[in-house]
């Protein structure tokens, strides 16, 4: 049973007097418990993918199923963490993860309580009256995290949320976002995550869906089996041939010409070694 | 919190010793008795129309950066109406007054401060709110904040330091054209409000008694007031309202200047905060290209505009008959003249524009770029800003006259030195703004490469600066326009006397407007003038600022 389901979506910004074809007929489906990782070289149309699923624009043609009802616009039931944080500079931490809590109509004393207990969650324990400006670029992210999983959403949706960060810190957080995922206790436990970054993927995700330079298209999966924790086997031949694998999916895409036919979707390969 | 009310106290307490020292040593002219009351009058005035234009401008401001059509319709034609001078406003208001009695002359002297003030703070917001981050519009909507608790949450706090900053523009702007609006001229009859004004006070004792003395303790008086309570009030709101924003914070470290008082207050001047929405957001919004729709949108509600108002003055429906009447009427004989006209107001513009874009860029460079020079020049520029202009009109003049005794030499004097004190102040401003921002990286490269003085200068800093010099020049020009319709035209000085006036187009309008109260043919001048205005746009300054945009180096 999956849990969203991409069906056919195509979609074209006008700019002033041209139009641009950033999505050419993508579909892929992501299951219940799934982590799935869109890669994709910059400018393919993966973020915009990941803003139509979560309702912030809409796609030109195709459709988006959640849970089998089509998405229309933002839902509580499908959060999302942004590459900038996009956190409002004028509230502290601890008014930042309650701002959409108190949307939701939950009131005053149980949503601090709430938005404490997520902030602690991700290790900002004692910064809940700091403003944005006076946290690190991994703080704000961590307050990011926070306020979408206080929603207690089913999907949690990521745009690059590492890329604005430094390497050590971003390799404290990846960790920190998969033991989310991995908790039973929390109800988000299907996350979709759009990376550059081919490395991080295979590190993270169970899927890889590799994207195409634009127009974006699908241009096959990858389907990553190492078992978890994964820091254990990050010197494996096994990961740095499925590295491989995305890397050679992402060479093909590049080297189509305009024409291209869409590749079969499931596509399940084999690890070549 | 302490140390602004002390200060305030402070500065009320200097303000009621000058206007016990006015009352006691001038009351040879009764009037001086009501100054308490006539600057009670005035500041109310100006803070009520501080009020309405804040409430209008941030609600209309709103609505035009989110609604697609009040975008396409309004923005367009509340530029138009930015840019017609004051004076072309009083044909409207001439209606109003015979309307409504001594409530109208109220009335249409807020209107009059309003079409002033209200401008900066619409422009302000409405670039505030397009400046919000897109990743912030993105977040907020996707968790669920939309219409009304978008704005509570995410507009509002983000076009704070914008509502403040426009709104300290509008006070001085309030203050710039407070002499017009109090001392209406019309017909040979001059009107004022019933209750009077600090204004009113001025322009009586500039053009009736003729008392220099007067006339400059009034100023004195009306500066200080400007000054001060700026610095107190607008500094410190101005910090309040950036502290958790997102904004480059410019902060000029001066150390030690004074203790309290005025130097001390200026030396917190924080400019980039202070005016640069302005010179961004209305200078911008000139060189925006409007597209088709809008400019045709424009153009249509500008006609019927005129329409409505030539309606209210003719009390009836404006026919060419009636319209090609007044064009016979005088003073439209002088029409002839037009060409030449045009060309003596542009050499003034011109003259003033070359020296105050000389003078401050010296300046400007200078103070950027040495602390000394900035001690000296930023409470300059913060008194120089905040003096009424045309208050100082009629005291340049007298004091002229009485020097070189000629009086058609001392007007135009009197013109250049009006029009350079007007303009020079958005030129320094941007040109300090803009050296301060100049990247590091680009100093560096200096530095190492041993660029040294007049050779660093016209290599490094002036090139990185052109932009904002001729974003600082539209705004010049923009209220060097404003001014020379005054400064062309002394009004009579004695009842039943002749004004004095230099040949241009200023005075041209100006006759038109306060002697024959000819308003078909003041609207055909506005009417040129917008043109000029709008062709110098496209040709030059469009031009100019797409050349220099290659030089912007983006950090």
């Amino acid at each position: 049973m999956s849990v969203l389901e991409v069906e056919n979506v195509t979609k074209t910004f006008t700019m002033e007097k041209s139009k641009i074809l950033v999505l050419d007929n993508v579909s892929f489906s992501v299951g219940n418990d799934e982590f799935v990782c869109l890669v994709g070289p910059s400018g393919c149309g993966k973020s915009t993918m990941l803003r139509i699923i979560a309702g912030l624009e809409k796609a030109d043609s195709g459709k988006i199923l959640f849970r089998g009802q089509p998405i229309t616009k933002p839902t509580p039931k499908i959060a999302m963490v942004f590459q900038l944080f996009g956190l409002l500079p004028w509230k502290t931490a601890l008014e930042n993860v309650e701002v959409p809590l108190e949307v939701l109509g939950i009131e005053k004393e149980k949503r601090k309580h709430i938005a404490e207990e997520y902030l602690n969650m991700v290790g900002l324990e004692g910064f809940e009256n700091t403003y944005p400006h006076d946290l690190s670029g991994g703080m704000k992210q961590r307050v990011g995290i926070a306020r979408a999983l206080a929603l207690k959403p089913d999907v949690l949706l990521m745009d690059e949320p590492f890329s604005s960060l430094d390497e050590l810190t971003a390799k404290t957080l990846r960790g920190l976002v998969l033991d989310f995922w991995r908790n039973p206790t929390l109800p988000t436990n299907t996350f979709v995550m759009v990376s550059h970054n081919v490395e991080e993927a295979v590190f993270m995700a169970d899927r890889v869906i590799v994207m195409s330079p634009r127009p974006g298209k699908v241009i096959g999966e990858v389907k990553i089996e190492i078992s978890r924790p994964r820091e254990e086997h990050l010197r494996d031949s096994e990961y740095f041939g499925l590295i491989d694998e995305v890397v050679e999916l992402l060479e093909k895409g590049k080297n189509k010409t305009k024409d291209v036919s869409p590749v079969s979707l499931t596509a399940n390969r084999a690890n070549n070694i | 919190m302490r140390k602004y009310a002390v200060s305030f106290v402070v500065g009320l307490i200097i303000l009621c010793v000058m206007s016990w020292l006015i009352v006691t040593f001038m009351s040879y002219h009764e009037e001086i008795g009501n100054l308490p009351l006539y600057t009670f009058s005035t500041i109310s005035r100006i803070v009520i129309t501080l009020l309405i234009s804040v409430a209008w401008g941030v609600s209309f401001g709103i609505f035009a950066a989110t609604n697609k059509w009040a975008s396409l319709i309004l923005t367009p034609f509340i530029d138009l109406l930015q840019s017609i001078p004051i004076l072309g406003y009083f044909p409207m208001v001439i209606g109003f007054l015979i309307a409504l009695g001594p409530l109208g002359i109220e009335l249409s002297v807020i209107i009059l401060l309003f079409t002033s003030m209200a401008w900066a703070i619409f422009f302000g917001v409405l670039g505030a709110v397009r400046a919000i981050p897109t990743n912030l519009v993105e977040s907020s909507r996707s968790f669920g904040l939309t219409g009304w608790r978008y704005i509570r949450h995410v507009i509002l706090p983000a076009i704070t330091p914008a509502v403040v900053s426009g709104a300290n523009l509008a006070w001085c702007d309030g203050w710039f054209f407070m002499i017009a609006a109090e001392y209406i001229q019309y017909k040979g009859t001059v009107v004022t409000p019933p209750s009077g004004g600090l204004g009113t006070l001025l322009a009586m004792a500039a053009y009736q008694w003729q008392d220099m003395n007067v006339a400059i303790a009034l100023l004195i008086f009306i500066t200080f007031i400007v000054v001060y309570f700026n610095t107190l009030t607008w500094h410190r709101l101005m910090e309040r309202a950036t502290t958790g924003t997102f904004k480059p914070v410019f902060r000029m470290d001066l150390s030690g200047v004074g203790k309290l008082g005025v130097a001390r207050a200026t030396s917190w001047l924080h400019f980039g905060r202070l005016h640069w929405p302005k010179s961004f957001s209305i200078a911008s919004q000139r060189l925006r290209k409007y597209s088709h729709i809008e400019k045709i949108i424009a153009a249509v509600l500008a006609i019927s505009t005129i329409f409505v108002v030539l309606y209210i003055v003719f009390g009836q429906f404006p026919t060419f008959a009636i319209i090609s009447e007044r064009f016979s009427k005088p003073p439209a004989e002088e029409l002839g003249s037009l060409p030449l006209l045009v060309a003596l107001t542009m050499g003034r513009l011109t003259i003033a524009y070359g020296i105050s874009l000389a003078v401050a860029i010296t300046m400007g460079v200078l103070a950027a770029e040495h602390k000394r020079f900035a001690a000296v020049f930023y409470p300059l520029y913060d008194i120089g800003q905040g003096v009424p202009i045309l208050a100082l009109f009629p005291v340049i003049f007298l004091g002229l006259k009485e020097i070189l005794g000629i009086e058609g030499v001392a007007l135009e004097l009197t013109c250049i030195i009006m029009l350079v004190l007007d303009m020079i102040w958005y030129m320094f401003l941007n040109v300090v703004s803009a050296v301060k921002n100049i990247p590091t990286e680009i100093k560096e490269v200096g530095q190492i490469f041993g660029f040294k003085g007049l050779k660093r200068i016209t290599h490094l800093v002036i090139p990185s600066i052109l932009p904002s010099i001729v974003t600082g020049s539209i705004l010049s020009w923009g209220t060097g326009w404003n001014t020379i319709i005054f400064a062309e035209y002394l009004p009579s000085t004695q009842q039943g006397g002749q004004p004095i006036s230099v040949l241009g187009l200023g005075s041209f309008l100006d006759k038109a407007g306060y002697e024959w109260g000819n308003t078909v043919l003041l609207i055909f001048l506005l009417g040129i003038i917008a043109v000029i205005v709008l062709s110098m746009e496209g040709f030059v300054w469009r031009r100019l600022l797409r050349k220099f945009e290659k030089y912007h180096v983006e950090v």
